[in-house]
């Protein structure tokens, strides 16, 4: 039955995400190139090169932050096929212990990232200098805490 | 577990129990399932009880030899084969002598699906037939067509959607209801609506939020089973008379212990995209037009919306020789924004002034200055034209000022999403390449809360099952799936599956399959 039920997560065609990087012309051979971005599927790696569905004018116009729905290829890879009227929160992590026969929460956590706006104080204090050297409307990921982790590229 | 007449919760505590059964057996065609089981029917049931031997019993399904030397039940030709037939509804009625008939309990009730098995030896000169009765739930009707339910607002318990289900959608009466009218639990999304599931799928659905499983009992009723492990036990086993054997099986599986739960959250989430420009205008002035009103919307569709936007001024009105006008911006709503160019009421006035002046002054006549009497040569002096020129100079000083203004509209567009709500209960101290994930959507959730509650509750489900059990008892009439036993170390263990074999003139043995209670 387990795994029946992993075959089936295996198979599973869509999922959400979050866009992670400006769009870019990835080559996928010499001559012929598609537009592609990264995206957050909320894994500790974003998901990287991930193709735009043919002729979607509305998904390359989405900027950072975005959310858009996934979908897999004949072949297995992931393409990003539309925006999303979902998108990623963040996920609450209890961890339990199982002692004889009673089982009781040992800790929990928070998992997960927010995207947000840099606020005009983020951007002086967390750029490479002075303010000025990240552009106001940059955003920045944050852990649930409020930890700041990157500032993305936009 | 099944509450029994109190007399026969008696019997079976008796020292001596004298057990007995019988198996009836219904036409489809004269009664329906649902008469059936809400004991409405018309028909006089036909007693399969002398013809049966070999009967083995589950909740899932009931399996017995029909002994048949005169071929009543023959399909082509027996004289009761309708009783037997695709279809037929057999029961199976269960007692002690000591109580009357009225006090037994319908252990089991199902289909008979597809042909009997029927076979007339000359070598023995025996004729029997292998009958497989399955239990409700067992019907394909209930899993494969697809459904679209209507919508129930938010507020609406949960537990009307789901009779209404299984009115509109399985035929049941209430009489073949077996679950509490409220589940207490309430929707909180605005719209709910089950599109396009099997309706056992949709029942299970529903009741997965407050950790029940669907199923039907002994007597065709639906019913559930209470995923919840932190209940009392339904039966207390004081000592060790009932129990026959008790059994630790070898289980080979990996176990789940890594559960995920993800649901949508009813509240919609503001998602914002970077500063970015939402839209530009552009402008030409004229003297005489003494304003625009430049409507300028941040999406071609006008559906994108957008906050804190604001003007950037690419090229003014004001950027020629004389300042001609003003600009301002105001955010008419979340959609557009609106430009004003206001050109200064002088511009006009003193372009008509001039205009005017300058007709005027073509009519002062030019001063001649001749050489003398006589002469034929002279020149004009040109008092007009000057005072001409000096009004066309104003004009073109006015024209040169004016002319077009590019203006650009920023701000921080924004949508509407639904965060996805998600839980993960996760036996402490893994290492991430030992985790074995199981993971359950279900969208009527809707709170933190309730999606905390599920993932607990599914891993505590998860790690009991990997515990399994065996316990073989005497019978029990009351004892259903779901149940949880208590034995008489203390120790709880939950049925989840039954069997026995029942015969003549003897107690069965209930074979309980399930696992060691965990509770959290």
């Amino acid at each position: 039955m387990s795994v029946i039920d992993w075959r089936i997560n295996q198979a599973q065609n869509q999922m959400i995400g979050t866009i992670a990087s400006p769009f870019y012309q990835q080559y996928v051979d010499g001559d012929s190139w598609v537009w592609a971005c990264d995206v957050d599927i909320g894994q500790d790696e974003p998901l990287r090169s991930v193709p735009v569905a043919s002729s979607n004018r509305e998904i390359i116009y989405a900027e950072l932050g975005k959310s858009v729905l996934l979908t897999r290829m004949n072949d297995g890879k992931w393409c990003i096929s539309g925006l999303s009227k979902t998108c990623m929160g963040r996920e609450h992590i209890i961890y339990m212990t199982f002692m004889d026969d009673l089982g009781s929460i040992a800790r929990e956590s928070w998992s997960g990232s927010l995207t947000r706006l840099l606020t005009l104080g983020e951007l002086g204090d967390l750029g490479p200098g002075a303010f000025g050297a990240i552009p106001l409307g940059a955003h920045g990921r944050f852990a649930p805490d409020g930890t700041f982790i990157a500032i993305l590229e936009s | 577990m099944r509450v029994l007449p109190a007399d026969l919760e008696a019997a079976q505590e008796a020292v001596v129990r004298r057990p007995a059964y019988k198996v009836l057996a219904f036409d489809r065609s004269q009664d329906s399932i649902s008469a059936i089981v809400s004991g409405q029917y018309a028909q006089e049931p036909f007693d399969l009880t002398a013809y049966c031997t070999d009967i083995k019993w589950s909740p899932d399904k009931l399996d017995f030899t029909l002994s048949d030397p005169d071929g009543l039940f023959h399909p082509d030709s027996g004289v009761h084969r309708a009783y037997v037939g695709n279809g037929a509804i057999i029961r199976l009625l269960e007692g002690d002598q000591a109580v009357p008939e009225t006090s037994w309990i319908y252990s089991f009730t199902g289909f008979i699906r597809g042909q009997i098995g029927w076979n007339k030896s000359r070598r023995n000169s025996t004729a029997m037939a292998q009958v497989a009765v399955f239990s409700r739930e067992n019907n394909q009707a209930l899993k494969r067509r697809s459904i679209t339910s209507k919508k129930y607002t938010v507020g609406t318990e949960l537990g009307i959607m789901v009779r209404d289900l299984l009115s509109t959608f399985l035929g049941l009466t209430d009489a073949e209801i077996r679950l509490p009218a409220t589940l207490g639990l309430q929707f909180k999304h605005q719209v709910n609506q089950i599109a396009q599931m099997a309706p056992w799928d949709a029942i299970s659905k529903l009741l997965e939020t407050v950790g029940k499983v669907p199923c039907f009992d002994g007597d065709g009723r639906i019913t559930f089973i209470d995923k919840n492990l932190h209940r009392l036990p339904d039966r207390v086993l004081p000592d060790s008379t009932r129990i026959l054997d008790y059994q630790v099986p070898a289980r080979n599986q990996d176990t789940i212990n890594k559960v995920r739960v993800i649901s949508l959250d009813s509240q919609l989430s503001r998602v914002e995209s970077p500063y970015q420009c939402l839209g530009n205008a552009q402008v030409t002035t004229g003297f005489f037009s003494m304003g625009e009103k430049l409507p300028v919307w941040w999406g071609e569709d006008k559906r994108q919306r957008a906050s804190g936007t604001g003007l950037i001024v690419k090229k003014s009105v004001n950027s020629g020789l004389l300042p001609v006008g003003s600009e301002s911006y105001r955010e008419v709503d979340e959609f557009h924004g609106e430009i004003k160019v206001s050109i200064s009421c002088w511009v006009p006035i003193l372009a008509t002034a001039m205009l005017v002046e300058y007709l005027a002054m073509a009519a002062i006549p030019d001063d001649v200055l001749t050489f003398g009497v006589g002469a034929e040569e002279g020149i004009t002096i040109p008092v007009g034209r000057i005072l001409q020129a000096q009004a066309m100079i104003v004009i073109m000083l006015i024209m040169m000022s004016m002319g077009s203004a590019q203006y650009e509209v920023w701000g921080t567009p924004y949508d509407y999403a639904y965060l996805e709500l998600k839980a993960t209960a996760i036996v402490d101290g893994l290492e991430y390449w030992e985790e074995n994930e199981k993971e359950v959507k279900n969208d009527f959730l809707g709170s933190q809360d309730r999606v905390d509650a599920l993932a607990m509750l599914e891993l505590t489900w998860e790690v009991s099952n990997a515990n399994p059990r065996t316990l073989v008892i005497k019978d029990d009439l009351a004892l259903e799936r779901g149940d949880i036993l208590q034995l008489p170390d203390g120790r709880k263990f939950f049925i989840s599956d039954m069997s026995k074999a029942v015969q003549r003139g003897a107690v069965p043995v209930l074979s309980l399959q399930g696992f060691k209670v965990m509770t959290a």
